[in-house]
C-alpha cells in the first residue's frame, strides 16, 4: 500500500533528519568558487573547496568561499597576493588534529597498495582535550592545569595494517561531525579571523606590507609542541609589531621588512628570547625614526 | 459504607480526562498552550491520585505542575517585557535572563569585521571600541541585534575590548528558539528590531542633514 510517501523518504532518512543536529549532518549544497575570482585564484579555490569538503563538509567549504569573497575587487590585492591568501587560508582551515590524522591515514590505506606503515604522532594533552566540545574541554583543561599536566606529551598511533586498526580509524574519522563544536575549532576560527583582519587592516593602512602579513600564516604549522611554539611566535609578532603599526601606535614605515626580520628570529628558542630581542630592536628603531 | 466503587469511578473518569489533556498537550504547536494543557493534565492526574492514595503519582504531578507553571510564567513575562519595550525605550533588557556572562580582557577581540555573526552582546562593564570607525560603545549598549535578521549575517565592524570588563552574550540560535516557540514573542521581537532599525536610519539622516547644512550655508556666505 502506498500512502503517497516518496520512495526516497524512508524510515532511516526520516530518523536521521530528526536527529540531524545531534548527528552533525551537513547537507549544505556544494559551493562554487565565487564569481569575479582571477584565473590563478580560481584554480587554487576549486582545489581548496574539494579539500574542505573532504575535511569537514560542504558547509565548511562555504565558509571558505565567504572568507575569500571579502577580497574580491579590493584595491591593492593583486592576483599573486590573492592566490596566496586562498592557498594559506585552506591550509589553516584544514588544521591538523587527531581526526584529520585518522582521515589521512584511512585515505592512504584506501588508495595505496599493500599495507601502509603505522603513523606515530606526538601531540600534547591540552591539544587532545581541546578536540572535545567547548563546554567539556574548558572544565577538563581547568582540572588538568591544577597538577600541571596540560603540556604532557601524548603519543598516538594511527594504523591501517589490520581490520581492527582500520575500524578504529573510521570511528576516529567519523568524529569530524562534532569538530565544529570543539574548543580547538573555536580557537582556530579566532586565529584565522585575526589573520584576515590584519590583512584587511594592512590593505587600508600599509598596502606595501600586505604580502608580508599574508605570508605570516606560513609560520603556524604542525601539531604538538611545534604548533604551540609557532602559534605563540605568530601572536608575539602580531601583538608587538603588526597591530601597533596598523593602529598608529608604532611608526614603522617598513612593516614588511620588520616582519621578515622578526620571522627570521622566530622558532629559534622555546622561551622566545631571541624573537623578543629582535622585536624590541625593531620597535626601538621605529621609535627613533618617529 | 463501601466507597471503593466511587473511587474506581473517579479513577476511570480522571484517567479519561487526563488522557484527553495529554493528547491535547502533544498536539499543541506552540509553547504557551502546550504548558497550559500540560498543567491541566497534571492537575487531573493529581486529583485522580488522591482516592487511590497514590502519593508517588501525586508528588510527581505536583512537581511537574509547578515546573510547567514556572516556565509558563517565564514565557508570559518575556512577552510582557518585549511588548513594554516596543512601546517605550526600545531597550533589549528583557533578554538579560537568557544571556551568559563573559569576562573580557583589554586587547581581546569580541568579533571581527566580515565574520559570520552568531551572537549578540550586552555591555555590562569595561570599555569597548568598534575598530574600523573608532566609536566607543557605552555601558548598556547592545551589539549585533540586527545581524540576526540581516541576509548576509556578517559583522560590519570589529569590536575590541580596550579596558577589561564583562559582557552578556546570547546566541542567535537561542533567540530563534524563543521566536519559534512563541509566535507572539516573535511578532513583538520583529516590531522591536524594525523600530531599532528605523531609529538608526533616523540618526543617520540627522547626521547627514548636519553634514549637508554647512555645505548649503557656504554659498550664502560667499
Amino acid at each position: 500500500m502506498n500512502f503517497g510517501v516518496p520512495k526516497a523518504v524512508g524510515f532511516l532518512p526520516a530518523i536521521r533528519s530528526i536527529f540531524a543536529d545531534v548527528l552533525g549532518d551537513d547537507d549544505d549544497p556544494i559551493p562554487e568558487p565565487p564569481a569575479g575570482l582571477p584565473g590563478a585564484v580560481r584554480a587554487v579555490a576549486t582545489e581548496a573547496v574539494n579539500r574542505l569538503i573532504d575535511y569537514q563538509g560542504p558547509g565548511y567549504a562555504q565558509l571558505y568561499v565567504a572568507r575569500l569573497r571579502r577580497f574580491i575587487g579590493r584595491r591593492n590585492v593583486d592576483d599573486t597576493v590573492f592566490a596566496e591568501i586562498a592557498r594559506l587560508l585552506v591550509v589553516r582551515m584544514a588544521y591538523d588534529d587527531a581526526i584529520r590524522m585518522a582521515q589521512l591515514k584511512l585515505a592512504e590505506a584506501e588508495a595505496g597498495q599493500g599495507v601502509p606503515a603505522d603513523d606515530v604522532r606526538k601531540l600534547r594533552l591540552d591539544e587532545l582535550v581541546s578536540s572535545l566540545p567547548e563546554t567539556v574541554a574548558d572544565y577538563a583543561l581547568w582540572i588538568l592545569e591544577y597538577p600541571g599536566w596540560l603540556h604532557l606529551p601524548v603519543t598516538l598511533r594511527f594504523s591501517a595494517a589490520s581490520r581492527l586498526g582500520r575500524r578504529r580509524l573510521r570511528i576516529e574519522a567519523s568524529l569530524r561531525r562534532w569538530r565544529l563544536s570543539s574548543l580547538r575549532y573555536a580557537r582556530e576560527r579566532a586565529w584565522v579571523e585575526r589573520w584576515l583582519h590584519m590583512i584587511d587592516r594592512s590593505l587600508t593602512k600599509q598596502p606595501a606590507a600586505v604580502a608580508a602579513v599574508v605570508a605570516t600564516a606560513e609560520m603556524v604549522r604542525g601539531h604538538g609542541d611545534d604548533y604551540a611554539r609557532s602559534l605563540s611566535d605568530w601572536n608575539l609578532i602580531i601583538d608587538q609589531l603588526v597591530k601597533p603599526t596598523l593602529e598608529g601606535a608604532l611608526s614603522c614605515p617598513d612593516l614588511a621588512g620588520g616582519i621578515t626580520e622578526a620571522r627570521a628570529a622566530a622558532n629559534l628558542d622555546p622561551r622566545q628570547d631571541t624573537l623578543k630581542r629582535v622585536i624590541a630592536r625593531i620597535r626601538e628603531r621605529a621609535g627613533a625614526g618617529a | 459504607m463501601d466507597t471503593s466503587h466511587l473511587a474506581e469511578h473517579v479513577g476511570t473518569v480522571g484517567s479519561l480526562a487526563a488522557s484527553v489533556f495529554i493528547v491535547a498537550t502533544y498536539t499543541m504547536r506552540t509553547m504557551i498552550p502546550l504548558r497550559v494543557f500540560g498543567m491541566l493534565a497534571n492537575l487531573v492526574l493529581m486529583i485522580t491520585a488522591i482516592p487511590f492514595h497514590s502519593f508517588l503519582q501525586f508528588g510527581l504531578h505536583a512537581v511537574l505542575f509547578c515546573l510547567n507553571g514556572y516556565r509558563l510564567h517565564q514565557m508570559l513575562q518575556l512577552i510582557r517585557d518585549v511588548k513594554k519595550s516596543v512601546n517605550s525605550d526600545l531597550s533589549m533588557d528583557w533578554l538579560k535572563p537568557f544571556m551568559t556572562e563573559r569576562k573580557c580582557e583589554a586587547g581581546e577581540m569580541l568579533f571581527y569585521k566580515n565574520e559570520k555573526a552568531e551572537t549578540m552582546f550586552y555591555i555590562v562593564s569595561g570599555r569597548y571600541r568598534l575598530v574600523e570607525s573608532g566609536i566607543e560603545l557605552p555601558v548598556g549598549a547592545i551589539v549585533g541585534e540586527l545581524g540576526m535578521l540581516s541576509p548576509t549575517n556578517e559583522r560590519t565592524q570589529s569590536l575590541e575590548c580596550i579596558e577589561g570588563g564583562t559582557v552578556l552574550s546570547v546566541s542567535y540560535r537561542q533567540v530563534e528558539q524563543l521566536y519559534v516557540q512563541n509566535p507572539e514573542f516573535g511578532f513583538y521581537f520583529l516590531r522591536l528590531a524594525s523600530a531599532r532599525l528605523f531609529q538608526n536610519i533616523g540618526k543617520l539622516e540627522e547626521r547627514l542633514a548636519e553634514r549637508q547644512a554647512p555645505a548649503v550655508a557656504t554659498p550664502k556666505l560667499a
